[in-house]
């Protein structure tokens, strides 16, 4: 926060940081406007076309940008604004063409924004030394087209009852529009005051594709009915039969504004009295008098007196006052962390719920207590139900489409391939598929290096693509889906693919590998190698995918997600990118099973199946012990060796409490691991929660839960688990690639046989 | 209890404005402050009969009917006709102000204001008022 | 409003006048191992019975567990551990004392609380004053009345 706003006492800081946060929020949803309207204007400028409203869209998202920042002491995004206004005005004018240097420019302003944004947050340092590039390059532009004349404005001479409530940019929207020869046009509208926002985004719509609208004016009172008369100017290449037939409503009356001074002639004099409501002179009428003049076409509602125009506005059942107060928009923000707290609350009623349902089960052997019981389990069964209704809404408004985190993908997609001189089609699929918000927003960055290693990697140049018969043009195809209680993302290119022995040269070069290892690598394995920090297939990390992040920081960043990242590639044909994630992190269902006396939860999700577990099944086949299922193996892992938890008979199978042990089949993407457990306890929701900064660094779990009475269970982290124990961590990889599948000499284990230690 | 409208179409703007004003150290100053925001003229317009204030305060670049508009037909109301009312503009449109106050408005704020500047502007017009 | 207005106005003249006395800091007392500890009470959230407790595999040793407050997640720190002293189980006086780090809340394992001490600038002695190299935590040594209490930079201590 600036200085300047840090003035006052009291309980003044915390409101202060309220509006803090919205502004944060308000200037995030302006700039991704920003990049997602830019979207646009590149697709019409590829094409040679121009759209001024979503110029106009962009300058004001930039001149709102300017005033929010430069309340909140955001210098460098003041900045930029400043210098991306004159730009963009000169864009709006006309004074500059919109090309591809020009698009690129605003594309980066657009990044830099979200850069400044995140720097505010402190999550990163300001962005200084681009900041510095883009204002030079913002400035050489501007300089160079203010030799593009003064525009001759000033010969216009506007009415002063007029000027006085246009602002300064609608009063430049008119003149422009004046001098480009475009008619006015005066619409007389009615509407409800509770309805208003929503008729006029109706009518907006609908006159967008017809021209600018520059202005509205609420003419007199809110008179009867909490009704309001507006007239609205607009400026339109079309005739009146035209507007009114587009705009169709019969409780629009439209009338062209005359020109004063010769009709050829663009130039024009609003010079009149007073008001505008009175002075504009009405030459053609369309709508309620005019129709009968166009015979030819007349609109067929347009029928109607003025009598209608009163009456169209329609809800009358609702109290005056009560109309007065209802805001129009239908939608709220609410700060994530609300709804973390209501789902912690939903957490707790559950637990209350678990104490009714033992309540009712204690009274039901009770022999004067019956009916009190089965009152009480029907009471328990309708909680339950409500409950999970609440549960399931609460989740419903934190899930977000994934298009959030395409949009953004979409722009750098161009960004990159032009910077790397390679055509690339982006192809998005499933965009609508839902995901936490909390997924979504954490999602951006893996995905974008993602994406940068296939431009940078997979697709080939236009002359290498064509020698090999390939279209010129890459494609990268982005597809979304839900899989039952996760989500995949793919990332698929067309381009040439991974060479295994290019992938084996270069870890053996780097020491990751050693030449006997690299014989026995299986070809699945020779994929993830690239997950190895400190593996890259380029000999220097270059412009795109360098920027000193590799894939093994994308895969832990998935994996801090619950989700895993599989690879697929073929050579010449190109190379596919799994990600697989849970739907939501707020609450899951999950096993609860206890490892010597410790209750443990295991999400659902991933779990297959439960089975028992025979000591005799168990092979040990390299150092790991395994076992067969269903014809396939499985390696196994005792988590309580794993934690090194102390069970007095470990070894054999059954706990100690006598009862047989269990083993837990858990998958995330393709990899699969039987957990050895003492006890399944039973399956239960549980509203999952972080674990403290100061456990940050401990592996293997993904938070904790209040299982009741206060207790707390740790929730593993299957994917990271899975992760550690199969393919161990970096020291761990090469060994484990080495000789997984063949079998070890001693054939059957005894059980004694070490499962991931190093 | 003073009731203050603030119209702005930006959320964050009417935070900042309500935080000022409603921190103890001015609302005890004038007896206590009660912000009422508005999130645009039309919605300025259906909180108006909800009235009196004792300040309304408007942004002017705002979609549909601007800042302008509103203190027109503010002035117009029999209601609200001399409602103190203060202009939030950017440094940029000095003609924006002009013309804000020849329609009626009382006094005017630039973005980026400090929390004394929209303090001292308040506290004069409440006493003008008064 | 009037009432309400005087009576802030008289609290804050009451936190002006305290600390133009500003010379005595209040600490929070405790035991840890036979030895007295104080931390600034202004630190201290909370002091709680010990609820059950679930061990965190993997952890650093100097963490006990965690906790459940109200439904929030507290790490709990062992003192005696962070400080290599001789581990004993809990017993009727055990306290977990809530303490803030940034955002989060941090729970200490302590034996047992004692009092609340103001301490004079003058009742407080350097740490050299004990001889030799004191660990980073110790912020001085506190000497209310014959008594002698090592004063704790919680800062230090959370740091690993």
């Amino acid at each position: 926060m600036a200085e300047h706003t840090g003035g006052g006492g009291g309980g003044g800081r915390e409101s202060i940081d309220k509006a803090r946060e919205e502004f944060f929020s308000e200037a995030q949803e302006l700039v991704d406007g920003f990049g997602r309207d830019l979207l646009a204007i590149d697709e019409l400028a590829k094409s040679g076309r121009n759209d001024p409203e979503l110029v106009n869209d962009v300058f004001r998202a930039v001149h709102t940008l300017k005033g929010l920042s430069g309340l909140f002491g955001a210098t460098l995004m003041t900045g930029l604004s400043h210098e991306l206004e004159d730009v963009l005005d000169d864009l709006r004018l006309g004074r500059l063409d919109m090309t591809t240097g020009v698009v690129d420019l605003l594309f980066r302003s657009a990044e830099l924004y979200g850069q400044i944004l995140a720097a505010e947050r402190g999550d990163r340092s300001m962005p200084e030394a681009e900041m510095k590039a883009l204002l030079l390059a913002l400035g050489q532009v501007t300089q160079r087209s203010g030799a593009g004349g003064a525009s001759p404005v000033a010969q216009y001479e506007l009415d002063p009852g007029l000027l006085g409530v246009l602002t300064e940019y609608e009063e430049h929207r008119l003149r422009t529009n004046i001098q480009a020869g475009v008619s006015l046009f005066r619409l007389h509208v009615t509407f409800a005051l509770s309805t208003i926002d929503t008729a006029l985004d109706e009518l907006k719509a609908k006159a967008r594709p017809l021209g600018e609208i520059i202005t509205y004016l609420p003419t007199g009172s809110v008179g009867e009915g909490d009704v309001i008369d507006l007239e609205i100017l607009m400026a339109s290449h079309a005739d009146g039969t035209v507007l009114q037939e587009a705009l169709g409503a019969p409780h629009i009356r439209i009338e062209e504004v005359k020109r004063r001074i010769g009709m050829e002639n663009p130039a024009m004099s609003l010079n009149s009295p007073p008001t505008m409501a009175k002075d504009f002179p009405l030459p053609v009428v369309w709508g309620e008098q005019g129709h009968s003049s166009h015979s030819s076409t007349p609109p067929p509602q347009a029928a109607t007196g003025r009598e209608q125009i009163i009456r169209t506005p329609p809800p009358p059942a609702i109290d005056k006052r009560d109309m007065s107060l209802r805001s129009v928009s239908q939608t709220v923000r609410v700060d994530i962390r609300k709804l973390d707290n209501l789902m912690n609350i939903v957490g707790e009623l559950a637990i209350v719920r678990t104490a009714i349902a033992r309540l009712s089960e204690r009274a039901g052997h009770r022999p004067g207590a019956k009916d009190f019981s089965s009152e009480l389990h029907r009471l328990h069964r309708s909680f339950e139900r409500h409950l999970a209704t609440m549960q399931s809404g609460i989740l419903e408004v934190r899930m977000v489409p994934l298009g959030q985190a395409f949009d953004k993908l979409a722009r750098i997609v161009r960004q990159i391939s032009r910077e790397h001189e390679k055509e690339v089609h982006l192809v998005i699929t499933g965009a609508e598929t839902e995901i936490d918000k909390l997924i979504v927003e954490e999602l951006s960055d893996p995905l974008m290096h993602m994406i940068r290693n296939a431009i940078d990697h997979g697709i080939e140049t236009r002359d290498e693509r064509k020698n090999v018969g390939k279209p010129a043009v890459g494609t990268i195809a982005l597809n979304a889906f839900q899989k039952g209680n996760q989500v995949v993302i793919e990332v698929e290119d067309d381009g040439r693919g991974m060479d295994p022995q290019r992938l084996i040269q270069t870890a053996v070069r780097r020491g990751l590998l050693t030449a006997e290892q690299a014989n026995e690598i299986t070809p699945r394995e020779v994929l993830s190698l690239v997950f190895i920090p400190g593996f890259s297939t380029k000999e220097e990390a270059n412009e795109v995918s360098g920027r000193g992040v590799g894939m093994d920081v994308v895969k832990t960043n998935i994996a801090k997600l619950g989700g895993v990242v599989d690879i697929s590639s073929e050579v010449g044909i190109g190379t596919k990118m799994t990600v697989t994630l849970p739907i939501t992190l707020a609450i899951i269902s999950v096993l609860s099973v206890e490892i010597g006396g410790r209750a443990f939860a295991i999400p659902l999700a991933s779990v297959e199946e439960a089975i028992v577990f025979n000591e005799r099944d168990v092979r040990v086949i390299e150092n790991r012990e395994v076992m067969t299922q269903r014809g396939q193996t499985l390696p196994l892992c005792r988590l309580s060796r794993l934690f090194e938890i102390d069970t007095p008979e470990a070894s054999v199978e059954r706990a100690s409490d006598g009862r047989k042990k269990f083993v837990v089949i858990a998958s995330v993407g393709s990899r699969r691991l039987g957990f050895v457990v003492e006890r399944l306890v039973g399956q239960q929701d549980i509203v999952i929660k972080a674990l403290g900064k100061s456990l940050a660094n401990v592996r293997g779990f993904a938070g904790a839960t209040e299982l009741g009475d206060q207790r707390v269970g740790l929730v593993l982290d299957v994917a990271a688990l899975l992760e550690e124990v199969l393919v161990g961590d970096k020291d761990r990889v090469v060994i484990d690639v080495a000789g997984r599948t063949r079998e070890s000499p001693e054939g059957r284990g005894d059980g004694r046989a070490r499962t991931a230690s190093r | 209890m003073r009731k203050v409208l603030v119209v702005d179409d930006s959320a964050s703007t009417r935070a900042l404005v309500r935080a000022i004003l409603e921190d103890a150290s001015f609302s005890e100053a004038v007896g206590g402050c009660d912000v009422i925001e508005a999130t645009s003229g039309f919605d300025a317009m259906r909180l108006l009969p909800r009235g009196p204030y004792d300040l309304i305060i408007t942004d002017i670049n705002m979609a549909d009917i601007n800042g302008l508009e509103l203190i027109k037909f503010v002035r117009g109301s029999e209601h609200h006709k001399k409602t103190p009312l203060v202009i939030i503009s950017t440094l940029a449109a000095k003609n924006d102000v002009g013309r804000g106050l020849a329609l009626g408005a009382n006094s005017y704020l630039t973005k980026p204001f400090t929390p004394e500047e929209l303090c001292a502007t308040c506290t004069k017009l409440f006493d003008g008022a008064a | 409003m009037d009432g309400l207005v005087r009576r802030r106005a008289e609290s804050r003249a009451a936190v002006r006048r305290a600390e133009d006395l500003g010379l005595r800091v209040e600490y929070l007392g405790f035991m840890l191992a036979g030895e007295k500890y104080g931390v600034r009470i202004a630190l201290v959230a909370e002091i709680l019975k010990p609820p059950p407790l679930t061990e965190v595999p993997r952890a650093p040793r100097y963490v006990k567990g965690i906790v459940s407050v109200r439904g929030r997640l507290v790490t709990v720190i062992d003192l005696r551990r962070r400080f290599r002293l001789k581990e004993s189980p809990a017993d009727t006086r055990t306290r977990i004392l809530l303490v803030d780090r940034d955002d989060e809340q941090i729970g200490l394992w302590v034996d047992e609380v004692l009092q609340v001490y103001r301490l004079a600038d003058s009742e407080i002695e350097p740490p050299q004053v004990l001889g030799g190299d004191q660990p980073a935590y110790v912020l001085g040594i506190g000497r209310p009345e014959n008594e002698l209490l090592l004063l704790l930079d919680l800062r230090a201590v959370l740091e690993s």
